[in-house]
């Protein structure tokens, strides 16, 4: 079990009322997986995803990723597990503004003090962006960034990817793209990866679809 | 991180170059401002500070004085492991055309106190005296006559010598034989060693007491490092809020960072990384230019570069912009990773 998420709550304070948006959820993911989690916006599927990706600690319940439980995690150790176990692909690709399409991956090697040049030109090679590693992502279109983003996702070798709403800001060719790379790599790589989206297209490529509703996830 | 903030530093080139710069004309008006109190304490005090004396017996209660200490020529006779010494503001008369010089005329019973001459020779007759080079821009050559209008004398100038001036006015050394033909008392014994104890009334003053009692010399000195010291409390100000704006504008690349699994530290590190590349740059080269400065200046400009002061006013700066880009980590610390979830711009 790559991902495992135990009577998750989140709730955050509004004023004076308390808001829940995550209900007591039980979610896992496992190796080889591509589950896709859809739903409204604001219903609370991104909060999931944050919590699964230790970018934030739910108000109740337990984190475990690859049966390690992270929960109870100061923020250091956090970064840590950010930094070797999950490859993040966000909805703005996020990559760094002044670096080049190579060194977007080196900047997460360096982080984690293992830079392997061949294997940063193998995964530019997959995404197809081998040709244009030189160049600053100011020069990229929004297509681009995310397949240099899936690239970055992978580099660290981690067990989970995530992703936020990855095709939001492309149109639909473009999405399908995306996804379709996005689930090749995982499935080739032998990766859990959970992509949230209200893109209801691009479903097909994915093993196993949840939808949210309620504070809860639903098995479609 | 090394590699990453020289990267970031490289790429935004004209926001790094104008902090480059504001650092840069801080770090010279510093400099510059440093180098003119060098250069009037020289000016102004150069006799003195030149002179290898370390204490001086002066009159009771002239509170380091040399002008209000005063001794006969029968009380400096008295003088006791200790030399006369003489020291007297007058204006003196060149030669015919009776153009005015302020000048300082000063005399030595110790011959060894006396500056060396780097041009003419040492006096020997009575009469003869050396002067500071500064004179020569009043026209004062070698055998030009001094005209003392207050006692009716001339004496004659046989020798220049370098870096000998009391109170922004060139030197007259004259011999003692003159000066007490000229009526002048003493105004001070010197000691090159210690403070041998005296019969006559008086205090033995330290030189840097004596040097900063002569006229002008404090408040030149104290209305300069005033500015020095505003100026760099305005450097903290002005650099801690840019460095501020620069880190506050990278909230969101830090949280990003963060979210990718970069720890605080590193981030921290690689910031002031950059905060000291850019002041060590930045203050190097304003150091540079203040050193190329006084062959743009004109030359009577008391300009002085120090290494020693520049130094030390270098060291303080570099502190001050670290300690304004440390007081910015604080917003490194706060950055969210959770931002990255954020929607498309």
């Amino acid at each position: 079990m790559t991902l495992q998420l135990q009577n998750i709550t989140q709730q955050f304070k509004d004023g004076d009322d308390t808001l829940t948006v995550v209900q007591d959820l039980n979610f896992e993911v496992n190796k080889g997986e591509l589950v896709a989690i859809i739903g409204p916006s604001g219903c609370g599927k991104s909060t999931v995803l944050s919590i699964a990706g230790a970018l934030q600690t739910p108000t109740s319940g337990d984190v475990l990723i690859n049966g390690e439980n992270i929960t109870h995690y100061g923020k250091n150790d956090l970064a840590d597990v950010r930094l070797k176990n999950i490859g993040y692909i966000f909805q703005a690709s996020n990559l760094v503004p002044f670096l080049t399409v190579k060194d977007q991956l080196k900047v997460v090697a360096d982080l984690n003090g293992t830079w392997d040049e061949a294997r940063a030109d193998e995964l530019l090679e997959s995404v197809g962006m081998n040709d244009r590693k030189k160049q600053h992502i100011q020069h990229l279109s929004g297509g681009e960034k995310q397949r240099v983003a899936i690239a970055r996702a992978f580099m660290n070798d981690p067990d989970l990817i995530l992703a936020d709403e990855p095709t939001a800001a492309l149109d639909s060719n473009r999405s399908d793209e995306i996804v379709a790379l996005i689930a090749h790599e995982v499935h080739e790589r032998n990766k859990a990866a959970v992509i949230v989206t209200h893109d209801e297209s691009i479903l097909h490529y994915c093993d196993i679809i949840y939808e949210m509703n309620d504070g809860k996830l639903v098995r479609h | 991180m090394f590699s990453l903030s020289i990267k970031e530093m490289t790429f935004f080139k004209l926001r790094y170059l104008l902090i480059g710069f504001i650092l840069f004309f801080v770090a010279a008006l510093v400099f510059i401002i440093s180098g003119l109190a060098n250069g009037l304490a020289n000016d102004n005090a150069s006799s003195m500070k030149q002179m290898e004396v370390n204490s001086f017996y002066l009159a009771k209660d002239s509170e380091s004085r040399l002008d209000r200490s005063q001794f006969t020529i029968e009380q400096a006779d008295k003088a006791k492991d200790a030399t006369a010494f003489g020291v007297q503001m007058q204006t003196a008369e060149k030669g015919k055309d009776g153009k005015k010089i302020d000048s300082t005329f000063m005399t030595f019973e110790n011959q060894k106190l006396v500056p060396e001459v780097v041009e003419g020779k040492a006096p020997s007759k009575t009469n003869e005296v050396i002067v500071d080079k500064t004179m020569q821009e009043d026209g004062v050559k070698l055998g030009s006559t001094l005209y003392l209008p207050t006692v009716d004398k001339n004496v004659k100038v046989v020798g220049f010598t370098e870096h000998f001036t009391y109170s922004h006015t060139p030197v007259v050394v004259m011999k003692t034989a003159m000066w007490e033909k000229m009526g002048f008392g003493y105004n001070a014994l010197v000691s090159t060693d210690g403070t041998p104890k005296q019969t006559i009334k008086g205090d033995w003053s330290t030189k840097d007491d004596v040097v900063a009692q002569i006229p002008g010399y404090s408040a030149e000195q104290s209305s300069l490092n005033m500015m020095l010291s505003f100026l760099i409390v305005i450097a903290v100000f002005v650099l801690g809020a840019f460095f501020y704006i620069m880190t506050i504008q990278k909230v969101q690349q830090f949280g990003i960072l963060k979210a990718i699994g970069a720890k605080s530290r590193s981030l921290i590190s690689s910031t002031m990384l950059q905060v000291f590349v850019l002041s060590v740059t930045s203050i190097a080269l304003a150091a540079l230019f203040a050193y190329l400065l006084p062959a743009l200046m004109p030359a009577g400009m008391p300009f002085v570069f120090d290494p020693a002061v520049v130094l030390t006013y270098s060291a303080a700066l570099l502190a001050v912009s670290l300690f304004g880009a440390l007081v910015s980590t604080i917003s490194i610390v706060k950055a969210d990773p959770i931002q990255a979830m954020g929607r498309v711009e």
